[in-house]
This record gives structure tokens, C-alpha cells and sequence, in this order.
């Protein structure tokens, strides 16, 4: 294994534009004390509480589509863990990254949702959302029914941009950029 | 129907019905991972309400931030009350939110276009 290059890594993140970072695996507690951290940060920082509202709510449907995703995969060891990104871009647009391992099967499904979402604008967003928030739900269901990356579509100021890349003949690493 | 009080956590609102009253109150921000076990007291509760007291109901909301789940179950809650309305009974939500906050008005204007029953959003500080 590569020996740990703090300064290296702490050069990547600032060449990234990286202000928070965490990979690995997550409980529901040290999601909720990085939530916290970031909306402190970004208080100091004076921004308006809607952009706060904004990416606080894009970091916690990606952190919450990744453990509810884990505790109903079935994909053991790694799926429980995960990689969340929060950076400012050039432009001074924040930008929540997350990434985790899944099925190859439900990568090529998310990836085809997101697509379609890309194609829509602010209003046929807006339908979708009330659309998705009438259908049906489980009873067993303890997630928003889809309904994470409509909102998180309409969060956002660009398409919602992800990438699968294979890791073996089952497995993949999903991640998907979020910019505010 | 007894009333009860849920405290409020980092990632839940404090909850606190008022039969006498009939008052149901929420205020905080709502994001737990599993928002219907939260929830479910509280549509109990207010079935239990609409069904067996006549007396006018106000939902008092100062719910700021809420994620999708929640959202979800808020639709559960206001459908609720949408029932009992067209059934003549008198219910009413206030939302208050702090002005600087567009995105809890925003939130509290979508609902408020599905639903016919008096539906405040009331601005402050």
C-alpha cells in the first residue's frame, strides 16, 4: 500500500477546490456532525440561507440515497461506505460530489433516470416531483420514494452529471456531481 | 388520541399536540433518515382528531428545512387535513418562516397550491 502524503492530499484538495471531504464508512450520527460542520462553515462564510438550504439538502439526499441504498442493496462490505465531496468550482458555484459502490444493474438505472431528468426544465421538474410524491408508497419503504434526485435536479443550477465505472463483473462505483 | 410531546433533535422537530386546544404543533428542521417512523404518531393522531372532535384544528408550522422524506410525509399530513376540510370540519395551517429563508416559503407555496383549506405563510424574523 502507498505510504499517506498529507501535504500531497492536502494539495489535491486545495488544487480541487475541496472545503469538506469524508470516504469511508458512515453512521447516521457522523452524517448528521458533518451537516452541521458544513452549514456552520458556510454560515462564517455569510452565505444566504438559501444557498446554505441548498447545498445542506443536496449533501444530505446524496448521503441518505447512499445509506438507504446499503441497508437494502444487499451489497455487502463496501456498499456501506462512501466517498461525499463538498468543493467550490471556478466560478464560485458550490458543488456536493458523492460516490459509492452498487450493482452494475443499478448503476445503468440511475444513470438512465438521470439522463431523463437532465432533459427537463424548472417547470417539467416541478411536475415531476408532485407526480412522484402521489405515487404509492410501500409500506415496508422508509425513503422518500424517489423523490431525492428530482429535488436534487431542482437544487441544482446545471443537469445533474454521473458517471458508473466498472470495478467487476458486478460491481461499480456510481458517483454524481451535484452544482449549485 | 392521547397528546404528546416529541422533543426536538438535530434532525427532527419538536412535535407537540393540543387537543383542548386543537392545536398540532411542529418547529425545526425535519430530515431524519427514516421520516414515517417519526411521522406516524403524529397522522395518528390527527386521524383520531378529525375523527372524533369537532372542534376547529391549526397545524402551527415554523418547519425550516425538510428532506424529501419528510416532504413526503408532510403530503401525508396536509391530505389529511384536506379530507377533513371537504367534510366540512374547520382546519387551518399557519407556516411561519424567517423571511431570509426563501426556500421554506418556496416549499410551503407548493403545498398550499394543492390543497383548498385556509393555508398561511406568514413571514418573520
Amino acid at each position: 500500500m502507498e505510504e499517506v502524503d498529507v501535504l500531497s492530499l492536502r494539495e489535491a484538495f486545495s488544487r480541487q477546490g475541496i472545503m469538506l471531504g469524508f470516504n469511508g464508512p458512515f453512521s447516521a450520527t457522523l452524517m448528521e456532525e458533518i451537516g452541521k460542520a458544513l452549514r456552520k462553515h458556510m454560515e462564517g462564510l455569510s452565505e444566504s440561507p438559501s444557498a446554505i438550504t441548498d447545498v445542506f439538502s443536496a449533501y444530505i439526499e446524496l448521503s441518505q440515497n447512499i445509506r438507504h441504498y446499503a441497508a437494502s442493496s444487499g451489497v455487502s462490505g463496501a456498499a456501506a461506505e462512501a466517498t461525499i465531496i463538498v468543493s467550490r468550482d471556478e466560478a464560485g458555484h458550490y458543488v456536493v460530489s458523492a460516490g459509492n459502490v452498487v450493482l452494475h444493474d443499478d448503476g445503468e438505472a440511475l444513470v438512465a433516470r438521470i439522463g431523463e431528468l437532465a432533459a427537463l426544465d424548472r417547470a417539467a421538474l416541478k411536475a415531476a416531483f408532485k407526480t412522484q410524491m402521489r405515487q404509492p408508497r410501500d409500506p415496508q419503504a422508509k425513503t422518500g420514494a424517489g423523490l431525492g434526485l428530482i429535488d436534487l435536479a431542482r437544487r441544482a443550477s446545471q443537469p445533474l452529471a454521473c458517471s458508473v465505472k466498472t470495478l467487476d463483473p458486478q460491481h461499480a462505483f456510481f458517483s454524481l456531481r451535484v452544482v449549485i | 388520541m392521547n397528546d404528546f410531546e416529541i422533543p426536538a433533535t438535530e434532525s427532527t422537530p419538536l412535535i407537540r399536540t393540543d387537543r383542548t386546544a386543537g392545536r398540532l404543533e411542529m418547529s425545526g428542521d425535519s430530515y431524519p433518515e427514516n421520516s414515517f417512523e417519526l411521522f406516524q404518531p403524529v397522522i395518528d393522531w390527527l386521524a383520531g382528531f378529525l375523527d372524533q372532535v369537532l372542534q376547529p384544528l391549526t397545524l402551527e408550522l415554523k418547519l425550516m428545512y425538510l428532506n424529501t422524506s419528510s416532504v413526503r410525509a408532510m403530503m401525508d399530513i396536509f391530505d389529511a387535513l384536506q379530507d377533513a376540510h371537504e367534510r366540512g370540519q374547520a382546519v387551518t395551517v399557519n407556516w411561519r418562516y424567517d423571511r431570509d429563508n426563501e426556500r421554506v416559503a418556496d416549499l410551503a407555496a407548493e403545498f398550499k397550491e394543492d390543497y383548498t383549506f385556509p393555508f398561511e405563510i406568514i413571514p418573520g424574523s
